[in-house]
């Protein structure tokens, strides 16, 4: 019998093998083999232009990034956009979501329309605002005219480009943030809040004493996307202003293009590649083990 | 004597069909017309056509009025030589991210392509040398073709250090002056003919719905380089010197740059920084800016009333000149060529030999593409196109323009490593951020260390 069962676990191990290895070779082939191919090009001086002579560079590609001002000029624009744009979009995510959480019983329709942004196309909602900030023809400037306010040039202007991005990136993600806390919302018993209204608590210290806390595991999630995507954000700013005006928006990810797409040097391209994921885990990694929000057992 | 003249109603109906009818299809006749004497043309030709008869060639250019131009040629390609092509357009910033990639994996697709870096495609051995094939008397009647019909600047910009050429001028365009015409009368002003002129006539056709002047200024290496770079040209400057250095720190060229960078920062519209040549011609076109400064081909949009509001009221003329220096219009020929690790690169050379020979010329010429081909530019169809004077001051420019000093930047092998920081130096002056000596002293910082890694 033991060996008849072991023969039969054998089988069932060997059939799920078998069904689980298409799909495991598929995901090796598309995200381990090209991320080994990155680390093993970002210690070479690989270059499209030659592409016959790789030669073996060591640390150098990682040595000459660090050292670069562009690099940390890239890294300080990335941080101010990631932590500005995701902090603006916490605090009105949260704030919505805490606003509509009784309201959307009344009017679901509500909760399609704050969500719609998300749903669009982010290369059709980035053409569109390029257009609204066109500093002649565009929409903003004419409201502005209409409330006595001088234009602005918006993505043009090095004081007002990244603010701008951060506009957009703002407009189509804080839709992000109220979902995953509405969804949380919905999930929480609703008990604790009650006595607490019952104990005499207005609805904001009810909200920021009983329910916010119960929210940090949603929030976490939340906030640990939202900074990963922040952090890539790639489109906006390629469509907005293509890291302009001089490099005031020329992000990390912008830099690994220019390296990469335009001058063509992937080993080099490749090594700030790497350097932005070991960056996005170690902080990843830091925010949830310093804030400790992904605590899920509170 | 006035006399009132009335139309009815059905009178003016049947007016404007006419006009229409008669603008839809008199391009056509003439395209027509101009086929059957290019059919003639190649008759004359003492070359195999059908010598791969059956083949089929897969062309990639950019969306660009060479592609567009080609595209009602290439039926005709197929009936004389049999060889069947498929035409594949995709926009700029898709086609150069695009092409790398796909050269750097040896694709043997597409056979011809347009070709943005001469320099970065020789070097990486992307672009098949063309000597052979010209001295091939099977594919090349050196006789019929007539290469100096081309204009010199043309024949001069395929040509690499190691004396072959590796590709095909496919278009000729120079840096031309535009400027509206009635703006200037209004305001008791004539066409500036020197960089201060330029200058004080910008200031003073500024308000506050019409800029004076609007050009490139995007930070972006295929923006505001190309413009500025005449500038710089013209105040004696260069980018690139025959050392292979880079010399954008000379006071030369930081007066170039602070002539645009003033230029547009004291007159040119609000939000320049952000400038390619799209939103230059747009401005131009719809009478938001009084000035232009830009490539000659704008000429065919610009003088065509259904796609501009100052048809009538361009004028096109030299790049002002500054000081005692020659006036040296930045200049620039499209490119093509075959792809390296194509199959067919004898039909891709035919191909291409019988888009840029004369008769193939003037067919695209007749669309209004400003070919690289005398005889085609003089051609009635062309001057109907693109205007008599705009081509007469696209003319002039041209033979101003420098190839050498041209080429030293644009087509280097690490032309993007260059043209990238002076585009930030560019961009930083126009918007304020820094004074163009500061601004372009770290671009050359940046470019001769990227020249010497």
């Amino acid at each position: 019998m033991p060996l008849r069962q072991t023969t039969i676990q054998r089988a069932e191990r060997s059939f799920i093998l078998w069904m689980l290895a298409p799909a495991t070779i598929l995901m090796l082939s598309l995200t381990l083999v090209p991320f080994l191919v990155s680390v093993y090009l970002s210690f070479t001086d690989y270059s499209l232009t030659a592409p016959e002579t790789i030669n073996w560079v060591g640390l150098k590609n990682y040595s000459d990034l660090l050292s670069s001002a562009d690099f940390w000029d890239a890294a300080r624009i990335t941080t101010i956009f990631t932590i500005v744009a995701v902090g603006i979009e916490t605090v009105l995510g949260v704030g919505i979501a805490a606003l509509l959480h009784h309201e959307v019983r009344q009017a679901p329709w509500l909760r399609v329309i704050y969500l719609l942004p998300m749903a669009i196309t982010p290369i059709a909602a980035t053409f569109t605002f390029r257009l609204m900030f066109n500093p002649t023809q565009g929409v903003l400037n004419h409201l502005l005219g209409l409330a006595g306010v001088s234009p602005s040039a918006w993505t043009a202007a090095p004081e007002t480009a990244l603010l701008s991005l951060i506009l957009v990136d703002v407009w189509q993600w804080t839709p992000f943030i109220l979902l995953i806390v509405m969804g949380g919302m919905a999930a929480l018993p609703p008990e604790p809040e009650e006595a607490s209204q019952m104990d005499g608590a207005g609805p904001f210290r009810t909200f920021f004493l009983v329910t916010l806390p119960r929210l940090k595991p949603y929030l976490a999630l939340a906030l640990l996307f939202r900074l990963i995507d922040a952090f890539k954000t790639f489109d906006i700013i390629f469509v907005l202003t293509g890291g302009g005006p001089g490099v005031a928006t020329r992000t990390l990810n912008l830099l690994a293009y220019k390296y990469g797409i335009e001058f063509l040097s992937m080993g080099y391209a490749s090594a700030l590649a790497i350097v932005m994921l070991v960056f996005t885990l170690v902080a990843g990694q830091v925010f949830l083990r310093r804030l400790g929000l992904f605590d899920l057992k509170d | 004597m006035n006399r009132e003249i009335r139309l009815s109603r059905r009178q003016l109906m049947a007016g404007a069909a006419a006009t229409a009818f008669g603008l839809a299809v008199a391009p056509r006749l003439s395209f027509a017309q101009t086929a059957e004497e290019a059919r003639a043309g190649f008759a004359g030709a003492d070359v195999d056509w059908m010598a791969f008869k059956g083949e089929s060639l897969t062309v990639e250019a950019m969306t660009h009025p060479w592609s567009a131009a080609i595209e009602p040629i290439l039926p005709l390609f197929t009936e004389i030589t049999g060889i069947s092509v498929k035409l594949n357009t995709q926009s700029e910033t898709e086609y150069t991210s695009q092409m790398p990639i796909k050269l750097g994996a040896k694709a043997a697709e597409p056979d011809v392509m347009m070709i943005h870096a001469l320099g970065q495609f020789v070097s990486a051995g992307w672009a098949e040398p063309l000597d052979a094939y010209y001295a091939d008397k099977a594919l090349f009647d050196a006789a019929w073709y007539d290469q100096d019909d081309i204009f010199a600047m043309a024949r001069d910009f395929p040509a690499q250090a190691d004396g072959q050429n590796y590709s095909m001028s496919i278009t000729a365009e120079a840096q031309t002056l535009f400027a509206n015409k009635a703006m200037l009368g209004e305001a008791g002003l004539a066409v500036p003919t020197t960089m201060d002129e330029l200058l004080a006539t910008a200031l003073k056709l500024k308000t506050d719905t019409v800029a004076g002047i609007a050009m490139r200024a995007k930070s972006d290496s295929s923006a505001g380089p190309w413009t500025c770079g005449g500038f710089v040209f013209s105040y004696g400057g260069e980018i690139i010197d025959g050392e292979g250095r880079c010399v954008l720190d000379s006071d030369a060229a930081v007066a170039g740059v602070e002539m645009y960078g003033r230029l547009l920062r004291e007159a040119g519209p609000i939000g320049v920084g952000n400038y390619h040549w799209y939103e230059a011609l747009n401005d131009f076109s719809s009478g938001a800016a009084a000035l232009g400064c830009d490539s000659s081909n704008f000429a065919t949009d610009i003088s065509n009333p259904e796609k501009s509001l100052v048809a009538a009221d361009a004028v096109y003329a030299a790049l002002p000149r500054a000081g005692e220096h020659p006036i040296k219009p930045n200049i620039w020929a499209w490119q093509a060529g075959i792809n390296a690790y194509s199959k067919k690169k004898k039909a891709a050379f035919l191909l291409l030999s019988f888009l840029n020979s004369g008769p193939g010329c003037l067919l695209s010429a007749a669309s209004g593409l400003a070919t690289v081909r005398n005889s085609a530019w003089k051609s009635e169809a062309f001057q109907k196109r693109f205007g008599a004077e705009a081509s007469a001051a696209a003319l002039l420019n041209l033979n101003s323009g420098d190839a050498r000093i041209f080429k030293a930047a644009w087509f280097h092998k690490k032309s993007s490593e260059i043209l990238d920081p002076f585009a930030v130096a560019i961009n930083q002056v126009v918007t304020g951020q820094a004074d163009a000596r500061a601004a372009l002293a770290a671009a050359t910082t940046k470019i001769n260390a990227a020249l010497k890694g």
